[in-house]
């Protein structure tokens, strides 16, 4: 083990400091930050507005002015729409706010005005017809009035508390990202696999590396390097973008509102992880069998569509979520981590079936090293050459 | 060389779907020698060197390296140079030394010592923090032996060592080899260089098509093979010579070919009797490895690097 973490070690190494790697991995998290400020720096930096109103239900108090987090924001009242349109037009307001005649019948109040109003100018407005409804009314009352039904859910079953909102739409969400950060990693692993290993036959450095430890050793070592090096890039990416979002949602989503739901977070970890490897061994067989790195690339990426193809069955099995499609695909082993955890966002999995699914998966991945160690033996030396399907299963007759 | 085998084939074969790369092939190599592996292309020398390294598997026979079977363990007691070289292009020199000595059982901190030791030694230390794509073919040839040897194998098996080396770098693998050897590693050399086998081998293992040809002492080989001409310096007149069939001048001497039966004591007595002739050097040209080999396959070979099947 030790020669194997040595290997994966070096490999870690070798391709965390190449600069497609250091670009790709930053790159990406600074433009998710940058395209997550950008609304709210505009935001922060824009005073607000002054803004005219028509009432056309003649219910509201008139005010001209309110403060909205230590800002004034004015507003003008205007009789009618066209007077207000004129006001705009000549540049005496940055937009107008219409409430219409049937807004206690569910009509929508309007905005007119060149761009869309921001956070703050939302709230202001809202926090205007509060008090421009109730002008008599306690501020505190005003306040709460500006959510006053907000239910949370605590299940007698489980004890577990889900606030609406955000909160609710993350802890639905969280399976289904989970199976996509799940397929986004195989696919990005399978490419990287096949180059790793591939180059130690290009490079010829195989037949010395080979008589120093075993061909097991060296599958693990790469497995675990190239697992290494994923990791970190998939982990600078989930920050990049988990503060790309928090920029973007600013205010809007609080962390007691998160409701994680740790059952799905659990299988995600016992089926993603064996699912990873099985791919990442399967990944470092095709290597070894590819005759160069072109050829490497390409039966990665057929690895890699494999590992993306549950998400084609996901409209079959919407339509039938515990049908055979459904069961058969949870305890496929190369299906089984993705499916398993998008069925867990619309429906409650038997825990048989993720078990056995689970078992599945992990007596393949066993398998799955064995042929690809006895693969490896004979094709390590196959310099510039594919190996055949015979020659394969000369390997495996011969071991 | 001392007793203590290093080595021990016996009766191995190794088949390729159908053909026969190595055919019931036996030798010993022991400890404190140099043992030349001679072949002609496709001969077998580098099947045989991957089976002795466990790489590939034979189909009959016996491999004992270092007292019994290979095990994961002895791979950190044999060196390798394989005619394929090749090392990481995108790792530093003395970064590719740290990995492949710590994979050899060296910690981190004795495989620095003995890199540079070595590096220094076959003066490669100024580019330690190269990349190997960076280094000439010499460079690199000399940067993978230091890695096939920095750790002290007791057993080194070399494939084609001198190939793309010039005369300078050729003495500096040479002395290296030959010191190993006075330290009592067992050193496996494959190589079509015959003047290099005959300059530093003890013992042979000569092979054609995968079976033996010649097995034994170089000494001995030569002996049984010993031709009927002998060299000689001399001075004075002349024409013909009692014994000898042919008579051709060579590097200002003569080369005589004696008569069938002639023994070279007679020719010897002749020359030192003949008046106004003073022998200078009188001896028997041994005949060259390539000659033996052609005597004994009965055919002539390519000597040149080999490409065998996998």
């Amino acid at each position: 083990m030790r020669r194997a973490w040595l290997v994966a070690t070096t490999t870690y190494r070798q391709r965390v400091r190449s600069g497609t790697f250091l670009l790709l991995t930053f790159g990406i998290p600074v433009l998710m930050v940058i395209a997550g400020a950008i609304p709210f720096i505009m935001e922060r930096r824009a005073e607000l507005p002054r803004v005219g109103y028509v009432d056309e239900t003649d219910q509201f108090a008139p005010l001209e002015a309110i403060t909205v987090d230590d800002e004034m924001l004015h507003l003008v009242s205007y009789a009618e729409v066209g007077a207000a349109a004129q006001a705009f037009a000549g540049g005496d307001i940055d937009g107008y706010l219409v409430i219409p005649k049937d807004y206690f019948e569910g009509g929508r109040p309007a905005f007119h005005g060149e761009r869309s109003p921001g956070r703050d100018l939302r709230i202001g407005l809202s926090q205007f017809m509060r008090e421009a409804l109730l002008p008599e009314a306690p501020g505190w009352q005003r306040a709460r009035l500006g959510n006053p039904s907000e239910v949370m859910f605590a299940s007698t079953a489980t004890g577990e508390r889900v606030a609406p909102g955000p909160g609710l739409i993350f802890r639905i969400a969280t399976p289904a990202f989970l199976a996509l950060v799940f397929v986004f990693t195989v696919m990005t692993t399978t490419d990287q696999m096949g180059s790793a290993v591939v180059q130690e036959k290009e490079q010829r450095a195989m037949e010395m590396v080979i008589t120093s430890l075993s061909p097991r050793e060296l599958v693990t070592g790469k497995v675990l390097g190239m697992t290494l090096l994923t990791l970190t890039q998939i982990g600078v990416w989930l920050l990049g973008a988990a503060a790309g979002l928090t920029l973007a949602l600013f205010g809007a989503l609080r962390l007691e509102d998160l409701t994680i739901p740790w059952f799905a977070v659990l299988w995600a970890v016992l089926l993603g992880i064996p699912g990873y490897f099985l791919y990442a061994v399967l990944a470092a067989g095709l290597g070894i069998i590819a005759g160069d790195k072109q050829q490497a690339r390409q039966l990665a990426g057929m690895l890699g569509f494999l590992g993306m193809s549950p998400l084609f069955f996901m409209g079959l099995i919407i339509d039938n979520l515990d049908g055979v499609l459904g069961v058969g695909l949870t305890l496929f082993p190369m299906t089984a981590p993705v499916i398993a955890l998008f069925r867990m966002l619309l429906t409650e999995v038997p825990t048989w079936q993720l078990g056995a699914g689970l078992a599945v998966l992990i007596a393949t991945l066993a398998a799955s090293i064995w042929f690809v160690a006895r693969v490896f033996r004979a094709a390590m030396l196959m310099y510039g050459q594919a190996l055949r399907p015979r020659d394969i299963l000369r390997a495996l007759r011969q071991s | 060389m001392n007793g203590t085998v290093a080595l021990d084939v016996r009766e191995v074969s190794k088949t390729y779907a159908t053909v026969r790369a190595v055919d019931n092939l036996s030798f010993r190599v022991h400890q404190g020698e140099i043992f030349g592996l001679l072949g002609p292309n496709g001969a077998g020398k580098t099947t045989t060197i991957r089976m002795a390294l466990d790489i590939i598997k034979p189909n009959a026979g016996e491999i004992s390296v270092l007292g019994g079977p290979m095990t994961e363990e002895k791979k950190s007691r044999i060196g390798y140079l394989p005619e394929e070289r090749g090392l990481y292009d995108d790792m530093t020199l003395l970064d590719t030394l740290l990995f492949l000595g710590q994979l050899k059982g060296l910690s981190r901190q004795t495989a620095r010592q003995r890199a540079e030791t070595y590096l220094r030694e076959v003066e490669l230390w100024d580019a330690h923090d190269r990349k190997i794509e960076a280094l000439s073919q010499g460079m690199n040839q000399k940067a993978q032996f230091v890695a096939g040897t920095m750790h002290e194998p007791e057993l080194l098996i070399v494939d084609e060592p001198f190939s793309g080396l010039d005369p300078v770098n050729t003495r500096i693998i040479k002395d290296l080899l030959l010191r190993m050897r006075d330290q009592g590693t067992a050193i496996v050399m494959s190589t079509h260089q015959m003047h290099r086998v005959e300059e530093m081998c003890e013992r042979i293992l000569l092979i054609d098509r995968g079976k033996q040809v010649l097995y034994g002492p170089l000494d001995d080989v030569r002996t049984r093979f010993a031709t009927n001409t002998v060299a000689v310096d001399l001075t004075g007149p002349l024409d013909e010579v009692p014994g000898v069939e042919r008579l051709t001048p060579h590097n200002g001497g003569y080369h005589m070919t004696l008569k069938e039966g002639v023994q070279p004591e007679v020719l010897l007595r002749t020359l030192v009797n003949m008046p106004e002739v003073t022998v200078q050097r009188f001896e028997r040209v041994q005949a060259s490895l390539e000659d033996i080999f052609v005597q004994v396959v009965g055919r002539e070979v390519a000597w040149d690097d080999e490409v065998e099947p996998t």
